[in-house]
């Protein structure tokens, strides 16, 4: 049986997909050259896009986070919040 | 050009807000690509310099005001990636740094409105000179958008190398020549 990488049985499910045929025949060709079967193909595309989906989701989240933390501020607060502090000047 | 996927790299203070307020789509897509592989890593001393930025702001804020200060620290530290903390590879490097130019290259920052302190502009130059120490010794390219700073640490370092073996030299990316 395969195993997660926390060593943890994998739970699997079978189901029926529709894919292009393109992808498919490279698929079995994949598996042919590797002697492994075509479930362990797709799985491991599957796998890879879902790694590729988060990290895009991920990488848009911290973008988001970065610019929510520097929006709404004038150039000079935006001084003080990149370590120039400045403060008013005294008028004689 | 720099390509984001020859990180990771260690941003700049000055680099973080450059590139969080921009709004050049190219360099938007630039940061996109960069963190869908890498994060930003930043020195404490970037961290430092934020958060009492945001508490100044917070201090000096009506109270309405407050609420958005407060919203915008913590999506900063929400976002925040790896921090590179100051130990004793760096502390020594950062020493040496100090001891070659123990004045700031430029005057104190002021307009006609605000001015910043001769002790504020010596604080500022320290904080600098322990962020190109962190990019040396984590040997990463520096992202800056301050080069009137870090192109001085970075000329001193070459002529000097006898006082950073087997480090250097500083590689320096500004932040406008990213795309």
């Amino acid at each position: 049986m395969s195993k997660n990488s926390g060593g943890n049985p994998i739970k699997k499910r079978r189901t029926t997909l529709t894919l292009p045929s393109d992808s498919l025949v490279q698929a079995e060709r994949i598996a042919r050259v590797r002697k492994v079967n075509l479930s362990t193909v797709i799985s491991e595309a599957l796998s890879e896009g879902l790694r590729a989906h988060a990290a895009v989701t991920r990488s848009e989240e911290v973008l988001n986070s970065y610019r929510a933390a520097f929006s709404g501020f004038t150039d000079d607060e935006v001084a003080i919040l990149d370590g120039i502090i400045l403060e008013p000047v005294k008028r004689h | 050009m720099v390509d984001p996927a020859a990180g990771p790299f260690l941003f700049d203070t000055s680099a973080e807000s450059w590139l969080m307020r921009t709004t050049r789509s190219e360099v938007l897509n630039w940061v996109r690509a960069y963190l869908s592989s890498y994060q930003f890593e930043v020195s404490a001393l970037t961290v430092v310099e934020r958060i009492r930025g945001y508490s100044l702001l917070w201090r000096r804020a009506p109270l309405q005001r407050r609420k958005l200060i407060e919203a915008s620290r913590i999506s900063y530290l929400r976002a925040l990636g790896p921090v590179w903390r100051l130990d004793e590879a760096i502390a020594v490097v950062a020493g040496e740094i100090m001891a070659l130019l123990p004045d700031p290259p430029t005057p104190p920052r002021r307009s006609h409105r605000v001015s910043e302190s001769r002790q504020e502009r010596l604080a500022r130059w320290r904080f600098d000179a322990m962020i190109a120490a962190t990019a040396l010794v984590a040997r990463m390219p520096l992202i800056h958008n301050n080069a009137s700073d870090f192109e001085p640490v970075r000329s001193a370092i070459e002529q000097s190398p006898e006082r950073f073996p087997g480090l250097g030299p500083l590689e320096l990316i500004r932040c406008a020549s990213l795309t």
